[in-house]
């Protein structure tokens, strides 16, 4: 199945091979997009290297672009003040809820029901509204900067986000009518794809799949960086079943990161220091602090991130042999190029016609698996 | 005996027929006793290949507004704007805001009246500017006056697109079954439309057990179904192909079981009587006889015409789009043709075999009724049955569209099993009550009084009980009602650990 399949959400292959409709072994390829992003940065200067990393993956930007600014203020040791950091906060968990939509509006046609994909896109964009507002454009944001962010929320931005998060939050409850209230849904999702937790933490699958399954490691809680230890919220965690976390599971796990993202937003909104009608110029010390633009020689920074897949990663080795304001290295771990393997291997033993709901579930993107 | 109303269009023909067969004998100049002796013949010729017309054309032209249906139900049901409508923004705006005001960029001011236009339609067909503010929060579209009709046109335009391209066959299929899929599909598919009949005294053939030819000639068509999976040698259309043969047998036993407790109850295996027994000997609808056999009848049906949720054979998700994927053009459009007429045909037989054909709903006690029942007898004996027979159509393929918008797919073993554990046995049940109600019951003229009641209320009853089962508690303490049924893979030895 691939490069050109509707199962694929993007661009790889999938071989499988079957005994009648039944899989017997499954070998993933990827790379058909690898666009050399790494070896891209070490021609680029620090903030240059911000837009790179908006388009490691078209569905959750924000998350990518901020796991590089936090990697590259550790390198270049630039202390954020703390207004921009709950904007930062505020961007990336409404990121989280649009990537989230988008995976539940793709799961949907997967096993064939095309109204959610509508209804999730309809809720998708409102969450992309307040993220144009913030960001400028309606994809790839560019919005952090080292030491703080590119723009204050605007005026009305407060007003607006708590309207719309809490819209959202009650059309929830449809997404569960149509699909957790749906016997063909339950039957589908239930008892298929199994994972069970050691074997993916030995495989090193991280984020919302691994706390299906139990394990309960999220970055924002287990290792706080932003301002997320200040929140009063827990990490979802599934309690998944003996033989590991199935379909639904990976389905409840997001529902549930979903409410938690938009509550996160809404105490973010009320808890932000100045408040959020207040309104700074571009460049304001309350929102950028001055950073260096030159590493030196011998450094190296890394921040891990709670993207929306999973772990993400950055390492970057700044300065050595006079490279000015370029990185020497720069390093990305993709959460989904470890789990798109993995995830290959769980669909054994099932039906062909559990491939999509299997690997839909797991989240794929390859834009952040190949970059 | 049988049900009749004015729009007697099969003896209009048949005296149509007759009359000019009648002048072509007078005229002859000769071998007029020859002539006479084969003058029935040519008038029944005569007479079926215009009504053949007549139906062909009748079908088709109803079809149309299926995809309507479809297109604009399923657009309510999913907040979705649909195309035209979107194009008509360009035109008459939101809320007085056109895209752009494109005509006020051509050059000299010849784009002016362009735009006095659009104040007027603006003005006449325009979005409200406080409904717009509701819809906008409320994410509904308002779309003025004129939102219902344009999508009509829509497939005026998916025809001019099938016909206009360009015929592809693979190298490596087997060109004379490819070719012949589509027609044996299409072909067996219009002729099940020989055996509707539309109303008291529309059809094209009324054979004695016209029940039995049509349901054998509906179950020809999986056979097309086979062969296209089968020839365009490719692994999608082959497991599609093979998917369609497994679902299609195991629904159709069910499907025949229940057809056959509907002609038990009626006594007859013709269509025309099954529906003048509801109408004039039984006084009641068999929906409110047999209301499981309706439910099966409707579950099997759905997975003949294989829709959502049944449209495993077409799965687009990890088949592409099953045994359809090597076609295109019109030999597409012919099958996407084909699956519309075969959900038209499924929704009028049950409108034919459970809900009365072409009787109005409650037409007997509305023309019983003190002051008002002479007017409306009047009135309803004005409308043709057939608005009837296909109103009901419609409305019932509004269900289905409802049924695709809201239910995902099912997976194959999931369908047989459910086809052939569940189905089966309670489409004999429904046999065999059939067969009490008739022998027991049945007093050769009419039903008790309770019968029809005491059947729906029992039929309700089952519906709420099963309905208000579910596990409430199932999401909030992670039990888990489906996930014993697989719990094992399927081939525990032989996946590579």
């Amino acid at each position: 199945m691939g490069p050109q399949h509707p199962m694929t959400h993007g661009l790889w292959t999938l071989k499988i091979k079957v005994d009648g409709e039944t899989v017997v072994d499954t070998e993933p390829e990827l790379g058909y997009i690898h666009r050399g992003v790494e070896k891209i940065c070490e021609s680029r200067d620090f903030t240059q290297i911000t837009t790179y990393c908006d388009r490691l993956c078209y569905a959750s930007a924000n998350t990518w672009s901020h796991a590089y600014i936090y990697a590259a203020e550790d390198l270049l040791g630039v202390e954020v003040p703390e207004r921009a950091e709950y904007i930062r906060l505020i961007a990336v968990e409404l990121q989280r809820l649009a990537s989230h939509l988008m995976w539940l509006g793709a799961y949907g046609p997967d096993i064939g029901n095309l109204s959610a994909m509508v209804w999730c896109l309809r809720e998708r964009e409102m969450m992309m509204d307040l993220l144009q507002e913030l960001g400028g454009s309606r994809m790839h944001y560019n919005f952090p900067r080292i030491g703080g962010v590119k723009r204050d929320l605007p005026t009305g931005f407060a007003l607006r986000a708590r309207h719309k998060v809490k819209l959202f939050l009650n059309r929830m409850q449809e997404y569960e009518a149509l699909f957790d209230e749906s016997t063909i849904f339950l039957i589908r999702s239930q008892g298929v794809g199994y994972t069970k937790a050691a074997e993916m933490v030995n495989a090193g699958v991280s984020g919302p799949n691994i706390r299906a399954a139990g394990v309960n490691y999220d970055i924002r809680s287990a290792h706080p960086y932003s301002v997320y230890s200040e929140f009063d919220w827990e990490p979802a965690v599934e309690r998944s079943s003996i033989k590991g976390a199935d379909c639904y599971d990976r389905y409840r796990i997001r529902m549930e990161e979903m409410r938690n993202s938009a509550n996160l937003v809404l105490q973010a909104l009320d808890k932000i220091p100045g408040g959020a009608e207040t309104y700074h110029e571009p460049g304001d010390p309350k929102i950028l602090a001055k950073s260096p633009s030159r590493a030196p020689e011998g450094t190296s920074g890394s921040h891990h991130f709670e993207d929306s897949r999973g772990e993400s990663m950055f390492y970057i080795a700044g300065g050595g042999d006079g490279r000015g304001k370029k990185p020497y290295r720069v390093s990305i771990r993709s959460p989904m190029f470890i789990t798109i393997p993995y995830a290959a291997k769980t669909m054994i033993g099932y039906k062909v016609a559990d491939i999509p709901a299997i690997m839909g579930s797991f989240d794929p993107c390859i834009g952040e698996t190949d970059r | 005996m049988a049900s009749t109303d004015w729009l007697d269009i099969n003896s209009w023909v048949t005296s149509l027929a007759g009359f000019s067969m009648d002048t072509v004998h007078d005229l002859l100049p000769f071998y007029q006793s020859e002539f006479a002796s084969v003058q029935p013949m040519l008038e029944t010729l005569i007479s079926t290949s215009i009504m053949c017309t007549v139906i062909f054309g009748l079908m088709m032209n109803t079809l149309l507004a299926l995809t309507w249906i479809e297109r604009k139900f399923i657009g309510r049901l999913m907040d979705r704007f649909g195309a035209t409508t979107s194009l008509r923004s360009l035109w008459v705006g939101e809320s007085g805001v056109t895209a752009g005001d494109w005509w006020n960029q051509l050059p000299l001011g010849i784009g002016a009246p362009i735009g006095w236009l659009n104040g007027i339609l603006n003005s006449i067909a325009g979005n409200d500017h406080k409904l717009e503010t509701i819809s906008r929060v409320n994410n509904r579209g308002y779309h003025g006056i004129w939102f219902l009709l344009p999508g009509l046109f829509q497939n005026v335009a998916d025809f001019v697109k099938f016909v206009s391209k360009e015929h592809i066959v693979p190298e490596k299929a087997d060109k004379f079954v490819f070719e012949i899929a589509p027609v044996i599909i299409l072909a067996t598919t219009i002729m099940v439309f020989a055996f509707i009949p539309f109303g008291p005294h529309i059809w094209a053939a009324n054979p004695e057990l016209s029940l039995l030819f049509m349901m054998a000639i509906f179950g020809i068509a999986p056979l097309g179904v086979f062969f296209a999976g089968w020839s365009s040698n490719n692994k999608y259309t082959l497991i599609g192909g093979m998917r369609s043969a497994a679902q299609l047998t195991a629904y159709e036993i069910p499907l025949l079981i229940t057809v056959l407790g509907v002609a038990v109850l009626s006594g007859s295996f013709n269509i025309i009587e099954i529906v003048d027994f509801q109408i004039q000997q039984s006084d009641t609808w068999n929906i409110f006889l047999l209301p499981l056999g309706g439910a099966l009848f409707l579950i099997t049906m759905i997975a003949e015409v294989e829709r959502i949720p049944f449209d495993m054979p077409e799965a687009e998700a990890e088949l592409v789009e099953g045994w359809w994927t090597e076609y295109g053009g019109m030999r597409w459009g012919l099958m996407f043709a084909a699956e519309y007429m075969r959900s038209y045909a499924a929704c009028l037989l049950f409108a034919l075999f459970f809900l009365g054909g072409w009787q109005f709903p409650f037409e007997d006690t509305l023309a019983s009724l003190p002051t008002i029942g002479g007017a409306i007898a009047t009135i309803l004996s004005l409308v043709p049955g057939v608005v009837w027979l296909i109103a009901k159509a419609y409305i019932l393929f509004a269900g289905f569209v409802w049924v695709r918008a809201s239910l995902h797919r099912v997976r194959t073993d999931q369908i047989l099993e459910f086809g052939w554990r569940y189905l089966l046995p309670l489409s004999i049940v429904n046999l065999g009550v059939a067969i009490y109600l008739r022998l027991e019951v049945w007093t050769g003229e009419s039903w008790p009084i309770w019968t029809a009641p005491a059947l729906s209320l029992i039929a309700l009853a089952l519906f709420i009980i099963y309905a208000i089962d579910e596990d409430k508690d199932a999401l909030a303490y992670s039990r888990r009602p489906y996930n014993i049924q697989a719990s094992d893979k399927a081939y525990p030895g032989r996946h590579k650990e």
